[in-house]
């Protein structure tokens, strides 16, 4: 009863202390801070973007050294596919990056799952993994080429490098950030260690390991160009190449936008993963 | 300390003074370029022009802006950072002249028949197992830099000489000399064509075979040239002139030390050591010298241009469709400057 002195000097009755009788109407302070999603936006930027760009080239306001006008690129694009040629750069491209993007990000997956367990595999490898992240792989490029040759071989291991390392990162990260209340729930239920791991700790951690494979498959695909600078005739790295020395701004800019749409297909292909199996968040 | 600041002020005012009254005094005399170089011996008339001062006596004052690529030069001269570059004739420089931007003014290195050019090499394995002569190259790996480089031109010119298709070579693009020179010397392209002065220690080194020369091919093959902005080829004529001539004796100096040996001994040490300052300053002089007057390749006196063979390289690279079939001979070429043949 210490505080009816203070309740009595303000207008509230000391008998009913903590429901305002008349006072205000409280808003509803909580919601925001949910991303929803808008229908239209995006393509709006990308429209407004483009016809910018087209009417400055076209103007003249951008100079033809700068910038090529976006009707030339699709252009450009148009006829590479209709050629067929975009094909025979965009197949061996799409291998190279599929069977170095899978090499690397299985290794980095069980790394990365072992070190989150084992106490010894954190001690021995985390240094380890923190010395190689910050290795340019394009500059280890004529190493792997003395290791795996020159065909196909030191192209798959250099994008397998290349994204090993984020991998392992995102994924002991994942492993870390599992919520140690449901692992101690799960052991006082009596389940063995195994079935902690398969039932408790790699459905827990699954979301934060597909944020970094958007991650490391981004790296992939840049990686992609700085495997095809060697002895690579097709593939869509070798094409931006080629379009570069030969200072042919319309391929070049057909093979950057090439690039950018393999990005956004496999986000959103990683996207449908994530609603396939993460489904039970929600 | 009131006084301090001011003092101080005083003498720097001063000395930006002097410094103004210098630059304006060094400009009222001398005319500032920028010119491209490659540490190559090919370049070795742009060192030698400048070290004898035949810049300064034509009253230019020449600052040298090194560069890996020639590629990366011409783009240089496109962005307004240079004004002058020598580059091989390739795909990319026909582009840049087809926004207007970049003209060849001369020509540089140049296949003489009477000269030894560019060698056709295979590598140790591909040798042994049968690759002894062009003609055998189908079916096997021949290294570019990229597709529409001289390289890549070289491997045509052979193809059409000795009647195969260029698509039974396998072309193995690996952006850098220094990457072909790896590849050839382990075994991984079978093939290469290659300046004298490279090709010549491979083989001194046991790392390859030489197979062929190019000038069995096109006898008349313009090598590289020298090129500069569209803008100072149009307005820029005194200037432009001035720096040809200076080149020009640079260029008659090598040809008489390197090329065609009329040189005395005396000025061939002399030349050696100029061009040593620039190009593998790390090696021994001793082995720099050897492979500077064993293996280097005829410069047009007069930086001459053979037309013919920029028209003939033009030709190609539109048949393979490296570059738009609207480019012109006069869109790349600005022929006031010197003789053209």
């Amino acid at each position: 009863m210490a505080d009816t002195p203070l309740l009595a000097a303000g207008t509230l009755p000391p008998s009913r202390p903590v429901t305002p009788a008349k006072g205000q109407p409280v808003p509803f302070r909580g919601g925001g801070f949910q991303p929803v999603p808008i229908r239209g936006v995006a393509i709006l930027v990308f429209v407004l973007l483009i016809a910018a760009l087209e009417l400055g080239t076209r103007t003249g306001v951008i100079s033809n050294l700068t910038m090529p006008p976006p009707s030339a690129i699709v252009e450009t694009l148009w006829n590479l596919a209709a050629s067929g040629r975009l094909w025979t750069h965009l197949y061996p491209s799409l291998t190279r990056l599929v069977i170095g993007a899978a090499i690397g990000t299985t290794l980095g997956i069980a790394i990365g799952t072992m070190i989150g367990l084992f106490s010894l595999a954190r001690a021995g490898l985390v240094p380890l993994v923190s010395a190689l992240f910050p290795i340019p792989k394009i500059a280890l490029l004529p190493l792997f080429v003395i290791w795996f040759g020159i065909g196909e071989s030191s192209k798959y291991a250099l994008i397998a490098f290349g994204t090993f390392t984020p991998t392992v990162v995102a994924t002991f990260g994942a492993v870390d950030n599992v919520d140690r209340t449901l692992i101690r729930m799960g052991q006082s239920f009596g389940l063995s260690w195994w079935s902690v791991v398969r039932k408790i700790v790699l459905p827990g951690a699954f979301p934060g390991i597909l944020s970094g494979l958007r991650v490391s498959i981004a790296i992939g695909i840049i990686l992609l160009v700085a495997a095809e600078m060697l002895g690579a005739e097709h593939g869509i790295g070798a094409y931006i190449l080629e379009a570069g020395s030969l200072y042919d701004l319309e391929r070049l800019f057909a093979g950057v936008t090439v690039l950018s749409v393999m990005g956004v297909t496999l986000s959103w292909l990683i996207g449908l993963l994530e609603r396939r199996f993460l489904s039970w968040r929600s | 300390m009131a006084f301090h600041p001011i003092s101080r002020r005083t003498v720097l005012g001063a000395a930006l003074g002097t410094a103004f009254a210098f630059s304006a005094a060094a400009s009222a005399q001398a005319t500032e370029i920028t010119l491209g170089a490659l540490r190559l011996t090919s370049h070795s008339p742009t060192y030698i022009a400048l070290e004898r001062g035949y810049f300064a006596e034509e009253g230019l004052e020449v600052e040298l802006a090194f560069f890996e690529s020639s590629a990366a030069m011409a783009v240089g001269v496109a962005g307004g950072d240079l004004d002058y570059g020598v580059t091989s004739i390739t795909g990319g420089l026909m582009n840049l002249a087809q926004r207007g931007v970049v003209k060849v003014i001369g020509g540089a290195l140049a296949e003489d028949p009477a000269v030894e050019g560019a060698v056709i090499l295979a590598s140790n394995a591909a040798y042994d197992a049968g690759l002894t002569e062009p003609s055998m190259l189908p079916g096997h790996s021949f290294g570019v830099t990229t597709a529409g480089s001289s390289f890549h031109y070289m491997l045509s010119r052979i193809a059409e000489g000795e009647g195969f298709e260029i698509g039974d070579v396998t072309m193995r693009p690996l952006q850098q000399v220094g990457a072909i020179v790896g590849a050839i010397t382990s075994g991984q392209i079978d093939a290469w064509a290659i300046q004298p002065s490279i090709a010549n220690r491979l083989v001194n080194e046991g790392a390859a075979h030489r197979i062929g020369a190019i000038s069995d091919y096109d006898p008349s093959y313009q090598v590289t040239a020298i090129f500069t902005s569209t803008e100072i080829a149009s307005e820029e004529r005194e200037q432009t002139e001035a720096f040809l001539r200076a080149l020009s004796r640079g260029v008659a100096d090598y040809n008489a030390a390197f090329v065609d040996k009329t040189a005395s001994q005396e000025d061939v040490d002399a030349l050696i050591d100029i061009v040593h300052g620039y190009v593998n300053s790390d090696t021994p002089r001793e082995t720099f010298a050897r492979s500077l007057t064993e293996g280097s390749m005829r410069i047009n006196e007069g930086l001459s241009l053979s037309t013919t063979s920029v028209q003939a390289q033009l030709d190609w690279m539109q048949a393979e469709e490296l570059v738009s079939s609207d480019i012109t001979l006069e869109m790349l070429v600005d022929p006031s400057y010197v003789e053209t043949h």
